[in-house]
């Protein structure tokens, strides 16, 4: 299928949780008949069974079908899907980098979703051109006309190029095929001869290693060339280019403004960086095409087998779980740590919250393994004073390798730019979270009659904490939100250590900021007392700040503790049931000589009621 | 009720009384326990077998107990008996003349010149609701000196409560009628924190106790059963139990109470007038060897290379009846004697107990490092307050006795 550059068109849809991006997906295939009726599977472009059930994409891929035009010409266009969620952000940015143009879904009823807003803007920021689509106009609660209207309001779309269609029905989806070939630039020229290709995805194969997704901006690539990994320095040959249509299809090789994938004896995606430029190794090219990023970990927390036997199995299960999952996901890290209280695990670090979750599910029913999850934190830049009163500036993710205070200068966090979409009944309550939670207001834009978009600024400690439940709650469900990392900005942050029976417990301490550090230390400290049973002894639960106490629980002495008989015929039985229960508190980890039961290190955790 | 398991590990315990004899070692043993498994009614909370018309069964079971009575006899070489315990069951509930003949087969078998001379202890449990000056006439020739009556309550509605149906009146009667009949000593068994009773209550009951004038008084803190009626009603929800703190409230009470009245706690729930503390269950608390009679009886024989037998008589009366093996009747949970497991027992009872225990003596024959990991646990409870040292015996505090449980656990765990 020899296309010339003028007549392909590479685009990405972008959308809303649950608006329907995979679905219209799957119907434009099987409008181009990529796929026929009897092939047509749900959400083809989906692979994992977790992203199905979340109804999310995690892992973009490409696929390329050809579609004749109104006009009888024949046009090239590669969809390339793009994760939906902000964990992934450095990613979508990647991907829409590939495109010159981005499908914006928006489901008719619903309108305008804050993960809309802030999937716009990365389009607009990447230049692309946007064609606004209202999905599920077949629903009885679909009002196209409002909702165009808030596109317009507040995207700048105009509403009148709004296409409505419905993914179910294919109505509409003609409309939206002409469009593509139409409002959608067709690629750049090549530059020049030197090859620079994008990559903007990998995944791993069991068979065949890594295959990567490239987008050829300028020269070729074809079978058997050496090429060079700009940004790795590293070089591979090519044992095969292809395509997906959605079937994959081999091809001798790949011109400009062409995607495709290659696969080149890669072993891990540890050697493959998205947003990296592939090259010719005879003749590369100066320089990279802009914008590669290396993936950063925004939220760390430790996992640790949840049963521990003697030999260590456990943990070495998890180790080897870990490992598989990385050949998966380059983009989280992992290191073995060792916890007093939880014995040995991984610090592991994840682009951000839904990322975390999805590896520990991922873990849990991948490999058939239970998980200790710590709490997550974030990553903070502190500035300490070095030697020779030069200050130099440490990256810290566990609160326990907090320097001395004495020694930090500052302490910055990782702020987020949050979207708030709310029904105005609900904007005191949201104003009110957001000012608790140490939020910045920066704007407000009405959308349509009901509905109103705040703009904050939001520290990403308070977002990991419980923002997203608290939002959900007070808005009885109908607000969402989206946050993107924005800066590191400096705050009066503190640790609170945790002390019980006056040991400071590591895996328990945390990072807050000073204003709400007494009522965070209070609500841990309760939320401890309940997990740990009363012992001979009175256990002082203690927050602290450097050595000023905060907060202070007490975990009452039990008064007695003794079977009432203990007869000629009740002895063995008695010895066993003692010996039978001190095991019982064997199992539990001890500090200080208090027994704390596990859940106790997940108290932090709990965002539940204060 | 023994199940086929049960059935399958159970043993017959002669060739064992067999050997012990054979040991010229062997010390005599000196105390006896004798177990009646009859009983009015079929308690809930009763894993026994027994019937409510026993009277054709009692003829046989004596006659039964008293094969055993004779083959155990040869234990004690003749020396006289320092304590008997007739429990139950419902010891009272057996015939007079039934009674009779088992005193007569007592007085057969076994020396109890001291007993006849009021030097040494024969205690029977009994239900006030059976007490007779017949019976009790019977008992006192026979050599019984202690009853110990099971009031539980004097409050219908927590008798109620813990499906007891006795008549509170009757316990003052009993403790009457055995004075008359020359039953010097009486002591009462009361529960406390039943559900829904109140201090005030409890106190009511304890007063009422102490003023029968007994020198002896068992006050048991309601214990839920693996697999009883009250265990179930509890699951179930059709009550709260007690909380922690009134109940550590109402056994301070009692303590003190009773110290008010001249009995003095000597263990956890047993309080007496000085000298008149249970010798039967002391021997139990100090681990000696006692000989045990009757269906789900249990023995403890010291062996003289060290550590002691355990075994419990198979509980069926039927199998009571019908195994026979030279006189003794096959036994369950039968443990061999082993030094280690005697030490754990000893500690275990030892901290639940005022006179405590001489730790230098009873560490006398344990490996070093076993022995110092015994003083550390004693150095850390001393530290504590829960322990207390004085004429070089270890012993329990006031604290100390409120968490012996905790106690014993810190000693079990390092032996």
């Amino acid at each position: 299928m020899p296309i010339d550059r003028e007549h392909i068109r590479n685009f990405s849809i972008i959308a809303h949780i649950d608006h329907g991006k995979s679905t219209l997906a799957d119907r434009l295939l099987q409008a181009t008949h990529a796929v026929s009726d009897r092939e047509a599977k749900e959400q083809l472009l989906d692979s994992m069974d977790l992203e199905r059930e979340r109804g999310i994409t995690i892992k973009a891929s490409a696929v390329t079908v050809a579609h004749t035009a109104d006009d009888g010409q024949e046009y090239m266009l590669n969809f390339i899907d793009t994760p939906g969620h902000v964990d992934f952000n450095y990613e979508v940015s990647r991907a829409l980098k590939a495109c010159e143009g981005a499908i914006l879904v928006v489901d008719a009823s619903q309108g305008v979703e804050a993960q809309t807003v802030v999937n716009a803007l990365l389009a607009f920021s990447q230049d692309l051109e946007i064609i606004p689509v209202l999905n599920k106009i077949d629903l009885p609660g679909a009002r196209p006309d409002e909702i165009a209207m808030e596109v317009e309001q507040v995207l700048g779309l105009a509403a009148e190029d709004c296409i409505p269609v419905s993914a179910k029905t294919g109505a509409g989806i003609p409309e939206l095929l002409s469009a593509i070939c139409k409002d959608f630039p067709p690629p750049r020229e090549s530059l020049g001869d030197q090859t620079r290709a994008l990559i903007f995805d990998a995944i791993y194969d069991d068979y065949r290693g890594v295959v990567t997704y490239v987008r050829v901006f300028d020269g070729r690539l074809k079978v058997g060339d050496k090429i060079r990994m700009m940004g790795l320095d590293r070089t591979f040959i090519i044992t095969d280019l292809g395509k997906y249509t959605p079937k994959q299809t081999r091809v001798k090789e790949l011109g400009p403004g062409e995607t495709g994938y290659f696969v080149a004896a890669i072993k891990t995606l540890g050697d493959v960086r998205v947003g990296d430029t592939v090259t010719l190794d005879s003749n590369p090219a100066t320089d990279p095409l802009a914008g590669y990023e290396a993936p950063r970990q925004m939220v760390f927390c430790d996992f640790y087998p949840a049963t521990s036997d003697k030999k260590g199995n456990d943990f070495e299960d998890l180790r080897e779980a870990m490992e598989k999952l990385q050949l998966n996901d380059s983009s989280f890290t992992f290191q073995p740590v060792h916890s007093e209280a939880l014995g040995f695990g991984f610090r592991c670090g994840f682009l951000g919250l839904l990322h975390m979750d999805i590896a520990q599910q991922r873990l849990e029913r991948e490999h058939n393994l239970e998980i200790v999850q710590t709490a997550p934190t974030v990553s903070y830049k502190v500035l300490v004073r070095g030697k020779g009163g030069i200050s130099e500036e440490i990256e810290v993710h566990n609160p326990a390798d907090l320097p001395d205070m004495g020694q930090v200068l500052e302490i910055r966090e990782p702020i987020c730019n949050v979207e708030i979409m709310v029904p105005n009944e609900y904007i005191g309550d949201i104003m009110k979270l957001c000012l608790d939670r140490r939020a910045v207001y920066k704007s407000q834009q009405v959308v349509g009659d009901t509905r109103q978009m705040l703009t904050f600024e939001v520290p990403l400690a308070e977002i990991i904490y419980d923002f997203y439940d608290k939002l959900k709650g007070l808005t009885s469900g109908y607000g969402t939100m989206d946050y993107e990392i924005a800066l590191y900005r400096s705050d009066e942050l503190v640790r609170i250590d945790i002390l019980i029976n006056n040991e400071p417990v590591e895996a328990l301490a945390l990072i807050c900021h000073k204003d709400r550090s007494v009522q965070r230390g209070r609500v841990l400290l309760q939320r401890l007392r309940k997990q740990i049973d009363r012992h001979q002894f009175e256990i002082p639960l203690q927050a602290a700040i450097g050595g000023k106490i905060i907060a202070r629980e007490t975990i009452k002495a039990f008064r007695k503790d003794v079977t009432a008989k203990c007869y000629g015929g009740d002895m063995t039985r008695k010895r066993k049931l003692l010996e039978k229960q001190k095991k019982g508190k064997d199992r539990m980890k001890s500090i200080g000589s208090v027994n704390i039961p596990q859940q106790a290190f997940m108290a932090v955790l709990d965002t539940g009621d204060e | 009720m023994t199940t086929p398991l049960q059935q399958l590990k159970s043993t017959s315990t002669a060739p064992i009384v067999r050997q012990l004899l054979d040991d010229p070692e062997l010390s005599p043993v000196r105390c006896l326990y004798i177990h009646i498994p009859f009983c009015f009614h079929k308690c809930h909370y009763c894993d026994f077998y027994s019937l409510v018309d026993t009277r054709d069964r009692q003829q046989p079971f004596t006659d039964r107990l008293g094969q055993e009575l004779a083959a155990l006899a040869p234990l004690t070489q003749n020396q006289p008996l320092r304590t008997i315990f007739i429990g139950g069951g419902t010891p009272t509930l057996l015939q007079p003349a039934l009674w009779t003949q088992l005193l007569r087969t007592l007085d057969d078998h076994f020396n109890l010149a001291a007993i006849h001379a009021n030097d040494a202890e024969f205690s029977v449990e009994c239900n006030p609701e059976t007490a007779s000056p017949e019976l009790f006439d019977i008992l006192r020739a026979g050599g019984v000196n202690r009853l110990s009556m099971g009031a539980q309550s004097f409050n219908p509605r927590h008798l109620k409560t813990l499906e007891r149906w006795h008549d509170p009146k009757s316990v003052p009667r009993a403790v009457a009628l055995a004075k008359t009949a020359g039953i010097e000593r009486t002591s009462v068994d009361l529960i406390f924190a039943i559900p829904g009773q109140t201090l005030p209550e409890w106190d009511a009951d304890l007063a009422t106790a102490l003023t029968l004038g007994t020198t002896h008084l068992s006050c048991y803190a309601l214990t839920y059963e693996p697999n009883t009626a009250m265990t179930a009603r509890l699951k179930r929800g059709d009550f709260t139990p007690t909380d922690d703190d009134l109940e550590a409230d109402m056994y301070e009470h009692t303590v003190k109470r009773c110290a008010d009245a001249g009995l003095d706690r000597y263990e956890v729930s047993n309080f007496a007038a000085p000298g008149h503390e249970c010798a039967h269950n002391l021997a139990y608390w100090s681990q000696s060897s006692w000989l045990a009679a009757g269906p789900s009886a249990s023995s403890h024989l010291l062996d003289p290379q060290g550590g002691g037998w355990r075994w419990k008589n198979q509980p069926r009366l039927d199998d009571y009846l019908h195994q026979n093996d030279n006189g003794h009747p096959r036994a369950i949970d039968l443990e061999p004697p082993d030094p280690s497991r005697l030490l754990s027992e000893q500690l275990m009872t030892a901290v639940r107990l005022r006179e405590g225990i001489d730790l230098d003596q009873l560490l006398e024959n344990t490996n070093e490092p076993t022995a110092n990991a015994v003083r550390r646990v004693a150095a850390d409870q001393l530290a504590r307050g829960c322990l207390q040292e004085s004429d070089s015996r270890l012993r329990p505090t006031d604290s100390g006795f409120l968490v012996a449980d905790g106690l014993a656990r810190e000693f079990l765990s390092v032996l």
